[in-house]
């Protein structure tokens, strides 16, 4: 536990002291408050579907920069063997950079609580939806940075980090197109797999055990394998 | 140096490691003694790296069994971990951070407690005279105090035992014979396992040495006996 509230501060340190997590934020926010200001005026509807939809858009964008140096970075400058030569176990390493990424994109959503404030101030929203919205963002970021820093793992250069997250997010994100192509019972299986199908439900205030736990799941075995994937030498 | 019928700080029992067809270290036997000076010689290539990666837990040995301070490095990996302060040959540093503040993070990593952080990483700093650079960025360090750095970061928890990969690399005559005079300083409560293709180095440095080539070990032997090092590498070889 010490070990992991020691790599914990050092991950934070490198996150809040690279450009790399303000760039990301400042276009996250700015892009936001855009398509929020637009929506409140062109529809004048006191609900944020549109922006949890833009953020579940936006984080499948941003979140493989954010992750793309986390590991391929530790092994292109050899860092990565002062870690694992240090008495901590691979999964420490890999929480520590979860927890750390998780609390930069858990703070960027936080931010766009401002607009659910407005809405309050001048509407009357129904404020379940919000909140099963704020939950299904936030357990779809933790699938995302999972998965991204397994992509991490793999590779010593962060651009090919990067396009291999993108790319098993697009693939996660189109699963159930591509399951009406595969045979029984196969495609029940893919469909299964897709982000959309699991993120609809939950942002539109119905939230589901196998939703939850699709997500929950998926980031669970993303950061084994990430670990194993460390252990493996 | 202790009573060579300790039982030794470092073990190696028939330790391989293979990348596919290419054999790196091929069936290693070797003993170092608690409190000794060790040096594995050998040409670039020669596995000598990947050995004390071995060693340091980062590799994982594809046959044999490899004990640090009587803990197996595959089954037992946490407990000889803390035994030992590893310096790689590639100097990783953290660009970022200031020197103390690395030092006192590999302290924390090797566990050291929070409060006895702070004077472990100033004894590490004095050893290596690092005081003048704790609160320099270590970007902006020159060759010679990264090295340094790298060195401090092995030592900063006090370990059992050393594992030195190449450790005066880029260090200038003066540092040279500055790290020389430390690691003879720390023999004797500290068992050191360093690696060096500079013979004259190994000579003024250690109390054994052994020579590796293409993975193989050819042979071990006392410095202060037999002939220098220079012979016997031209006959071993």
């Amino acid at each position: 536990m010490t070990s992991l509230a020691v790599l914990f501060r050092k991950e934070l340190h490198a996150t809040f002291t690279s450009p790399i997590a303000y760039t990301v934020a400042a276009v996250f926010l700015l892009v936001l408050g855009y398509t929020f200001s637009l929506t409140l005026f062109a529809t004048k509807v006191a609900n944020l579907n549109y922006i949890f939809h833009q953020i579940y858009v936006l984080s499948i964008l941003l979140v493989p920069v954010l992750t793309m140096r986390a590991f391929a970075e530790e092994r292109r400058t050899d860092t990565l063997e002062l870690l694992l030569t240090a008495p901590v176990r691979e999964i420490s390493i890999v929480l520590a950079k979860f927890f750390a990424t998780m609390l930069l994109v858990l703070g960027m959503f936080a931010a766009t609580a401002a607009y659910a404030i407005v809405l309050g101030l001048v509407g009357d929203p129904d404020w379940g939806p919000i909140y099963s919205g704020y939950l299904a963002v936030a357990l779809h970021a933790s699938l995302l940075v999972s998965i991204g820093l397994l992509m991490s793992t793999l590779t010593e250069n962060q651009v090919v980090a990067a396009a291999l997250s993108l790319g098993m997010f697009l693939m996660l994100w189109f699963a159930d197109s591509a399951a009406y192509l595969l045979p029984r019972p196969l495609d029940l299986f893919v469909v299964n797999l897709s982000l959309i199908g699991h993120f609809k439900p939950t942002v539109t205030g119905s939230v589901f055990f196998s939703d939850v736990g699709y997500f929950v799941s998926i980031s669970l075995l993303a950061l084994f394998l990430a670990s194993r994937r460390l252990a493996e030498r | 140096m202790n009573d060579s019928a300790d039982p030794p700080a470092i073990r190696a029992e028939g330790v391989s490691k293979r990348y596919g067809s290419f054999t790196a270290v091929d069936r290693l036997d070797l003993d170092v003694r608690r409190g000794e000076v060790f040096c594995l010689l050998g040409p670039n290539g020669s596995g000598k790296t990947t050995f004390l990666r071995m060693l340091a837990g980062y590799l994982s040995p594809s046959a044999g069994i490899l004990t640090v301070a009587g803990h197996d490095i595959v089954r037992d990996g946490l407990a000889a971990k803390r035994k030992i302060g590893y310096a790689p040959e590639s100097v990783p540093l953290y660009g970022h951070m200031r020197v103390g503040e690395f030092l006192r993070f590999m302290a924390r990593l090797r566990q050291v407690p929070a409060d006895a952080a702070g004077a472990a990483v100033r004894r590490a700093a004095e050893l290596l005279a690092l005081g003048d650079v704790l609160m320099k960025p270590i970007r902006a360090l020159s060759r010679g105090y990264r090295q340094r750095t790298a060195l401090a970061q092995a030592l900063v928890h006090d370990p059992e035992i050393l594992i030195l990969d190449e450790p005066t690399n880029g260090l200038d005559p003066r540092q040279i014979m500055e790290t020389r005079a430390l690691i003879r300083s720390l023999a004797g409560n500290h068992t050191i396992l360093m690696s060096s293709h500079i013979l004259s180095e190994v000579e003024k440095t250690a109390d054994r040495a052994a020579l590796l080539l293409e993975g193989k070990l050819l042979g071990v032997r006392p410095i202060a006996e037999g002939p220098d090092l220079e012979t016997w590498f031209l006959s071993v070889t």
